[in-house]
């Protein structure tokens, strides 16, 4: 318990930080945007329509649902969940690798505390800070949603916001996960931001090159597209063989980090 | 029961040797040095009884316990001072030392008053980050947080780096203490002149194998001495060649080395010499050492 809230209170200004940035984003985009491009429908789809088709399939803009309250949320959270899954990266390598890089590692370790205790306590803070921030989202969302549509009268269905707020989470998890096995499997990470920004975006271009070519099978090959929104929005539900895939990778890489945290020499610190 | 016991331990980093087939018996209640060159294995030693590193084969126990399976308990009743020492920068050193006692089965309150005790002593505020510590001082912290917990056994890996001589004393005075209320402390260090102030026995190592274990004064008391000769007029080099006669120097008139043989073949020679001078000198540990060593090659 010790570790645990050692963790929550070292990472407690960064999450604050993540939850109200993306909180305020999510709030600015449906509040300030959305009423804009609803209220005159037929303007804004001549004006996206305009744009060549690999653009907007680039950046999965789809005029069928776009000018949807979901389908803009959608839209909103396929780049919000970049920031989201760096944040996630962040804290998932930045635990751990901070004891080696700050060479703590000798002062947790030597004692009295086996090393899948430290483990767990760790990846329990981190989940901890990414859980707040995805709430933070999608509770910041909800009523921006609500606000946003309050003269449009259409009606935010609770269970498919939930669902598509979800998928925020689910990528959040996997880059945690990911990133927790990068800290013990690369040695000396200087920073966890070295390593998130580069997988994050690596993840999210073979996403839109998939989405620019045309080809599904690039969808096993990014969380980014483990979860389809216009999927979510006609059947509120996720599919189900990449939810299975997203909980096969995020249970390997936690269960391959527990092995090698425990197997790491923590060589003298010089 | 020893405090600490070794068979054939060994550590291989990949193909890079640390410790072979290392035996060692530290008995309760001693202080026990463990000298040798950077590289010959201590740290290694240390870190594996701790469980920061991983035995490759052999075996040991702590307690009787054994460090493969039973790390945390062993660890409860063990205090630990690295040669280096590092600490969350973002916290004040009060805030380090209520972490680490939170780790001990012990009365948290007690741990911190002692903590508050001994920083009293070493003259440290507590209330400093650690980012803004001097290096000297965040070795302090590294003395109290490895010692409020009252544990049974200390390990000390080089630990007097950064200490002021004053500050060093009063650590040497608080080992004694904490010595002499029961603990057990394994000292490990290059610096020859600690390890001979402060241990009861010493063991040599070399290229991660234990070569000699001995009480210091033994080892002191050992047949090797250093004579210091001055002479009237300028020696014959040819004429110490004897056997046993090591680390010679012939300056004008004087002549120094380490003998180690029959000293009845020592007065031999010595009577041909024309002396104005003569002194025999136990020699110091470093001496002995190299002694050792040189033996060894």
């Amino acid at each position: 318990m010790n570790v645990f809230l050692r963790e929550i209170v070292a990472y407690r200004k960064s999450t604050l930080i993540w939850m109200a940035s993306l909180a305020g984003m999510v709030a600015l985009f449906m509040i300030g945007m959305y009423p804009a491009f609803s209220s005159d429908v037929e303007a804004s789809k001549q004006m996206i329509g305009g744009l060549p088709e690999a653009v907007r399939a680039a950046f999965a803009i789809s005029l069928s649902n776009f000018f949807t309250i979901f389908g803009f949320y959608a839209y909103f959270l396929s780049f919000a969940t970049v920031a989201g899954a760096i944040q996630a990266m962040n804290i998932g390598a930045g635990s751990i690798a901070k004891e080696f890089a700050g060479k703590t590692a000798d002062f947790l370790i030597s004692k009295p505390v086996t090393r899948p205790k430290i483990l767990t306590a760790k990846l329990a803070a981190a989940l901890v800070s990414v859980v707040a921030v995805s709430l933070a989202f999608a509770l910041a969302g909800y009523v921006a949603a609500q606000i946003a549509t309050s003269s449009t009268g259409e009606t935010v269905t609770t269970s498919t916001f939930v669902l598509l707020s979800l998928t925020m989470l689910l990528i959040q998890l996997f880059f945690m996960a990911l990133g927790a096995l990068f800290a013990v499997l690369i040695p000396k990470i200087k920073t966890a931001v070295a390593v998130s920004l580069p997988t994050v975006f690596t993840f999210f271009i073979i996403g839109m090159l998939g989405e620019i070519l045309g080809n599904d099978k690039v969808r096993y090959m990014t969380p980014f597209k483990f979860f389809d929104s216009m999927y979510i929005i006609n059947n509120t539900a996720f599919e189900s063989r990449y939810l299975v895939l997203e909980a096969v990778l995020v249970v390997v890489f936690v269960a391959a980090t527990y092995v090698l945290f425990q197997r790491k020499d923590i060589r003298a610190a010089a | 029961m020893n405090a600490i016991e070794t068979s054939k331990l060994t550590k291989y980093y990949g193909k890079s040797r640390g410790i072979v087939d290392l035996d060692m018996a530290v008995g309760e209640g001693e202080i026990y040095g463990f000298i040798g060159p950077n590289g010959a294995g201590k740290s290694t030693t240390i870190r594996t009884l701790l469980g920061l590193i991983h035995l490759t084969s052999g075996s040991a126990t702590v307690f009787g316990k054994d460090i493969v399976t039973s790390g945390p308990e062993i660890r409860q009743e063990v205090g630990y001072l690295p040669s280096e020492v590092f600490y969350y920068d973002d916290m004040r050193a009060i805030d380090l030392l209520r972490y680490s006692a939170s780790f001990y089965d012990r009365d948290v309150k007690q741990t911190e008053a002692r903590a508050r005790e001994l920083a009293e002593r070493f003259d440290l505020d507590l209330k400093r980050k650690i980012d803004d510590l001097s290096y000297g001082n965040k070795k302090k912290v590294g003395i109290i947080q490895g010692l409020a917990h009252k544990p049974k056994l200390i390990m000390l890996d080089e630990p007097t780096g950064g200490l002021d001589p004053l500050i060093q004393q009063e650590f040497f005075h608080l080992l004694r203490e904490e010595n002499a209320e029961g603990a057990t402390v394994l000292f490990s260090s290059h610096i020859l002149s600690e390890v001979q102030k402060l241990c009861d026995r010493v063991a040599i190592i070399k290229d991660g194998s234990i070569i000699r274990v001995d009480e210091i004064k033994t080892l002191l008391e050992t047949a090797t001495k250093r004579f210091k000769l001055d002479l009237v007029s300028a020696p014959d080099p040819s004429m110490f060649t004897l056997s046993g006669v090591t680390d010679l120097a012939i300056s004008n008139h004087s002549v120094d080395f380490l003998f180690h043989g029959r000293l009845n073949d020592m007065t031999k020679l010595l009577a041909g010499l024309d002396l104005v001078d003569l002194q025999v000198i136990e020699p110091d540990l470093e001496e002995i050492f190299l002694h050792y060593y040189q033996k060894e090659e």
